[in-house]
């Protein structure tokens, strides 16, 4: 495997744990909500499925937890920001800093045990394309999942009423209120969900490809799953090409490194940041009608 | 909020401070009194909760507690870190405050920080050693407040010019400042006797903020301190402070009485950038006097916190900053004395923000 595949195929791992936070995070901001506590849910979700498959053993049991873990976080992001009516950037700023702290605290028990990390499954067929069936179709479920779901979010948003709500709720919620529709409940079940997708990521990084578990492991990747869902102006599919991109520019420093390439890490690092400001500064007029406007008026509104 | 509000605009515009009206509606303090019992209330339960889970990691929770004071306040040396320490989060913090009063969201303290710090790494090791240590001192500080200013700047330029929320750009912009201060301390400023450690070369003595009195306060708190004094005065005394608060309350009706909008927008995220830079170049030239990949340790974003819990006003922001600090100093003696991972500060950190979050819709009710 030479040195792009290699980095290509880091991409997708890693990219795997930007994706599915990211579109967790899509799926909030549909809905009107922004929730910064996205790093938390990954937090949560990467201690929660390590906890679980280092001691039942069982990797599925592990991913479920990573989902749950995720989940608890969201529901609280709700509480605080939908019930309570409280600010959403405090909001998750302050779940983060939660979640970094429970997980410091009772992660310390975990740092010692090994799991074996989710088996790759290369795909019959597919993973014999040459060159492309390698980087895509030879990975863990999770990776797999990452793709289905771009899919599955594409056809609820827009071909379903589900859909339909769920993008109303994040453009007008007093219409849909007005329509019958119960706009707190979508948003809630949105954001719930999304952090759940979040704390997925945080089991791809933890049980899916790194087989370990570090304080403060996600290390802002659930922030970067903030950036890529404003540099895909609120698209599932850039969501997808963004989360991979990024993940490719994380994995290949660390590779041209190995390769006796002198590059500086930290200035490809900032390169996807600075992709995403340069979007938002191109798009931020043109692309208003996909900004979900309940999304600009619950953060215009002064804290 | 802009075009919803336009309806209310159409009476005459005098621009008022925005007050909690229901405050001055009901004058019998009932209502107030039963909102301070359910905030106090409220901390009580964040900090049973904090024990509790304390408790979970077999510690005594009372003798946590204990050590959690003695560690910050209660001998003079503890009581001047926490001082140090705070200096850099009440200034982010500030940073916070300022745009906040016109409607602004800067949650770029983080990034603001440490442009300040790193620009003043590189005025004071550059010039540290041949002038003389005012010189560098003033050098460094308004390198620091004029890199933050720019960094804050960026976001607000990008907002008015562009329309892009100021939100997302101050946040993305903490990252780059991160990546950017990462590539000079890995490459072109690494310490070349530093034994390979990723940091800048030392600060020269002569350009380290003095310390005074023979304790381990800096010229630095006293600048802070002034800093501190001048946003207060700023935001409270002058029409320029006034004027934000219109715009924050309805940016529509001061644009319609003939405010310049953009500029005020514009100039409270300057100030703020420059206050928060300032913070970042104290606390290098006072504190650290060394430049490393640890240099903020998210003081950004809990002086984004600081500020909420404030609720944006000059002094309580500042007392809520040097809470957070003893706060964050205590997880030190929290690892050293009860055997608990540092970082279960940051769960106090969340829960007592937690308080006023929860209780938003008390307050307008009271």
């Amino acid at each position: 495997m030479n040195g792009i595949e290699q980095s290509l195929v880091g991409g997708v791992e890693g990219g795997t744990a930007i994706l599915l936070p990211a579109l967790g995070e899509l799926i909030g901001q549909r809905a009107g909500v922004i929730n910064l506590g996205s790093e938390g849910a990954m937090l949560s979700g990467a201690l929660g499925s390590y906890a679980v498959a280092s001691s039942t053993g069982n990797l599925v049991y592990g991913v479920l937890a990573g989902f749950v873990g995720g989940a608890i976080v969201g529901l609280l992001h709700s509480w605080l920001t939908i019930r309570r009516g409280g600010d959403q950037v405090a909001s998750g700023l302050l779940l983060w800093f939660l979640a970094l702290g429970v997980t410091s605290v009772f992660g310390a028990d975990y740092k010692d045990s090994i799991v074996d990390p989710l088996k790759e499954y290369a795909i019959p067929g597919l993973s014999s394309i040459p060159w492309v069936g390698p980087i895509l179709f030879d990975h863990n479920l999770l990776v797999y999942l990452g793709y289905v779901l771009v899919g599955v979010i594409w056809f609820v948003f827009y071909r379903t009423r589900i859909g339909l709500t769920l993008r109303a709720t994040g453009e007008r919620p007093e219409v849909v209120s007005a329509t019958g529709g119960r706009p707190q409940l979508v948003q809630i079940t949105a954001v719930t969900l999304g952090a759940a997708l979040g704390g997925l990521g945080g089991a791809q990084l933890s049980i899916g490809f790194v087989g370990n578990w570090t304080n403060n492991m996600t290390n802002g990747y659930g922030f970067v799953a903030v950036a890529v869902v404003l540099f895909a102006a609120w698209r599932p599919v850039y969501v997808l090409a963004g989360s991979y991109l990024f993940g490719v520019v994380l994995a290949t420093a660390p590779v041209l490194q190995a390769h006796q390439v002198a590059v500086n890490q930290y200035l490809l690092d900032a390169l996807p940041y600075l992709a995403t400001l340069l979007v938002l500064a191109l798009f931020a007029r043109r692309g208003k009608s996909e900004t979900p406007e309940a999304l600009v008026r619950s953060l215009n509104r002064s804290t | 909020m802009t075009a919803t509000e336009t309806a209310v605009v159409t009476a005459p515009p005098t621009p008022e401070p925005v007050r909690e009206p229901t405050q001055l509606r009901r004058f019998s303090g009932s209502p107030r009194l039963r909102y301070a019992a359910i905030v106090l209330a409220g901390y009580v339960i964040a900090l049973v909760l904090f024990g509790f889970i304390a408790w979970l990691k077999d510690a005594e929770p009372f003798s946590m507690f204990r050590t959690m004071i003695d560690t910050t306040l209660l001998n003079s040396s503890s009581l001047q870190q926490t001082v140090l320490r705070a200096v850099p989060i009440a200034l982010a913090a500030l940073a916070v405050t300022i745009p906040a009063r016109a409607g602004l969201v800067n949650v770029g303290g983080e990034g603001q920080l440490i442009i300040g710090a790193v620009v003043a790494t590189g005025v004071g090791v550059a010039i540290g050693d041949d002038v003389p240590g005012i010189v560098s001192w003033t050098a460094m500080c308004l390198g620091g407040a004029l890199g933050g200013a720019i960094w804050a700047g960026l976001s607000a330029l990008m907002r008015t010019v562009l329309g892009a929320n100021e939100a997302v750009t101050t946040l993305l912009l903490n990252f780059i400042a991160t990546d950017v201060m990462l590539y000079l301390l890995y490459e072109p400023w690494k310490d070349p006797d530093g034994s390979g450690q990723p940091q800048s070369r030392p600060l020269p003595k002569d350009a380290i903020l003095p310390k005074l009195f023979g304790s381990d306060i800096n010229l630095g708190v006293f600048i802070a301190l002034a800093a501190v004094g001048l946003v207060w005065f700023l935001l409270t005394k002058t029409t320029w402070g006034f004027a934000l608060r219109v715009v924050g309350g309805n940016s529509e009706a001061a644009r319609r009485s003939g405010m310049n909008v953009n500029r005020l927008l514009l100039s409270s995220m300057f100030v703020g950038g420059a206050i928060a830079g300032l913070g970042g170049a104290l606390n290098f030239a006072g504190v650290d006097a060394q430049l490393h990949p640890s240099a903020t340790l998210t003081y950004g974003y809990v002086a984004f916190l600081a500020s909420f819990l404030g609720r944006h006003k000059p002094l309580q922001v500042f007392g809520a900053a040097v809470l957070f600090s003893a706060i964050a100093l205590s997880g030190n003696g929290l690892q050293i004395n009860d055997n608990l991972d540092g970082a279960i500060v940051d769960i106090l950190l969340a829960l007592i923000v937690a308080v006023p979050l929860v209780l938003v819709k008390f307050r307008r009710r009271a």
